[in-house]
């Protein structure tokens, strides 16, 4: 960790230690403190896992078209490197997602898997998420790889609120079995609080998990020039 | 030469290519009715109404065999540098764009007409009161996918996976213009009156119209060394 916090900052490792704790902590108020609620009982408690999961994987979106657009605009390697780190983070977060939400519905609705909209727009973002990462391996050239990514990045930001939409409407043909609203205006505090405490713990793992990445990455880099002068 | 002109130029090109060679409307054509073959025994019409699952049938047979074909778009000047020697002409890389997409509409659109009138003798279909309106949605969203399949073809034939790479990239992309095409096309088969499709058609050619857009901002990166 130390080696590496002299080549890419202490910024990352930082954030990722302080992600890392802030995660443990709000695990513990969702195992040990918050309240059951009381028509979903304790599979509720995933909630407080999935929904900031869900945030980071459209936030990392966010970041990997912003960053796609300026690299693709000034051509700046570091903005290809947030992109690409960001989009890992992004991709492995959705994951999680896909795999908490499942869980919780097949019991909730009684079943794993249902056309819900919400549902849809994270599987096809974990999709584009794929594009982007076997578009960028499978290029030609590095550099291909780097703008034809972008390209990907920016086409998926400019279609997810078009699926976004697509798909609630879509489900308005396909009602799903049980409509719930977990955090309802009635919500105790101790709920509205593990879930804010579980906004935060995620997105600073993530950032600081990110960073932590483009560090990796510029490293490789450097390795890279280095074996190409000798 | 204006900016039209040379978008003609380039589409006319590739029309004129694939007349004389007729490579890749062939294998299109005999895919989306070998298609349509398969269909028949894979779907039992005691239990379901073709006529019910037409319009999911017509947009996958759309979709499956018109990538076959927009796939290659790129490999027409894959010989000789060809498409280097393209990319140094005068032209504005976005006229490129625009001129593929023509002749890719072209030949989509021909393979379309080519799809509606097979599957309407193979499952005894009945296209509504309202065929124009149904060749509309189809055009459209023909439109729409081949926007989107020439920028992601041009970037899949810069890779080592070629063509296989691209349903990854593009079905999520599609799926809004999916929901909206079959929908409409659902009801016009259904015989539904005008007004429940009007919507429909109207978010299917915004869809279209920012993917045509889209792709012509992006196509310049994609291109370019």
């Amino acid at each position: 960790m130390s080696d590496i916090a002299k080549r890419t900052g202490i910024a990352g490792p930082a954030l990722a230690l302080l992600g890392i704790a802030l995660v443990i902590f709000q695990l513990s108020l969702v195992f040990f403190w918050v309240p059951t609620e009381a028509v979903q009982g304790v599979i509720q408690r995933i909630f407080y896992l999935h929904v900031p999961s869900a945030w980071v994987a459209f936030f990392a979106f966010g970041i990997v078209a912003l960053s796609s657009v300026v690299y693709l605009w000034l051509g700046d390697e570091r903005a290809d490197r947030a992109a690409q780190a960001a989009a890992e983070g992004g991709m492995v977060f959705t994951t999680v997602v896909l795999i908490s939400g499942p869980l919780w519905g097949k019991i909730a609705w009684g079943t794993y898997w249902t056309w819900e909209a919400r549902l849809t727009l994270t599987l096809l973002l974990w999709f584009i998420y794929l594009g982007y990462f076997m578009v960028r391996g499978a290029a030609s050239s590095p550099e291909k790889g780097k703008k034809f990514s972008a390209v990907v990045g920016i086409l998926g930001a400019v279609n997810i609120p078009l699926i976004h939409m697509s798909v609630y409407w879509f489900r308005s043909l396909h009602p799903s079995p049980v409509i719930l609203k977990p955090d309802g205006p009635t919500a105790p505090p101790e709920m509205v609080q593990t879930l804010l405490l579980g906004f935060l713990s995620y997105t600073v793992l993530f950032l600081g998990l990110m960073i932590l990445r483009i560090g990796v990455l510029r490293v490789e880099q450097r390795i890279r020039l280095r074996e190409a002068n000798a | 030469m204006s900016y039209f002109g040379q978008v003609w130029a380039i589409a006319w090109k590739d029309v004129l290519i694939e007349m004389r060679t007729r490579q890749r409307i062939v294998v299109m054509g005999a895919f989306a009715v070998l298609t349509g073959f398969l269909f028949n025994f894979s779907v039992d019409p005691g239990v379901v109404r073709m006529q019910d699952i037409a319009a999911g049938l017509i947009w996958m047979t759309l979709v499956f065999s018109g990538l076959l074909g927009v796939g290659r778009t790129f490999q027409i000047e894959s010989e000789d540098g060809a498409f280097q020697g393209l990319l140094l002409t005068p032209v504005p890389r976005d006229a490129i764009y625009l001129g593929k997409v023509i002749a890719n509409f072209v030949l989509v659109w021909i393979l379309v007409l080519l799809i509606l009138g097979v599957f309407g003798l193979f499952f005894h279909l009945d296209y509504g009161n309202q065929p124009l309106l149904l060749l509309l949605t189809l055009a459209i969203g023909t439109l729409g996918f081949v926007s989107l399949a020439t920028i992601f073809g041009a970037v899949a034939a810069e890779t080592r996976l070629a063509e296989t790479l691209l349903p990854v990239l593009l079905f999520p992309l599609l799926t809004p213009m999916i929901i909206f095409g079959v929908s409409a096309t659902n009801r016009l088969l259904a015989g539904r009156p005008i007004t429940e499709v009007a919507g429909h058609i109207r978010i299917l050619g915004a869809f279209a119209l920012i993917a045509l857009a889209a792709g012509s901002l992006l196509f310049r990166t994609v291109v370019e060394d």
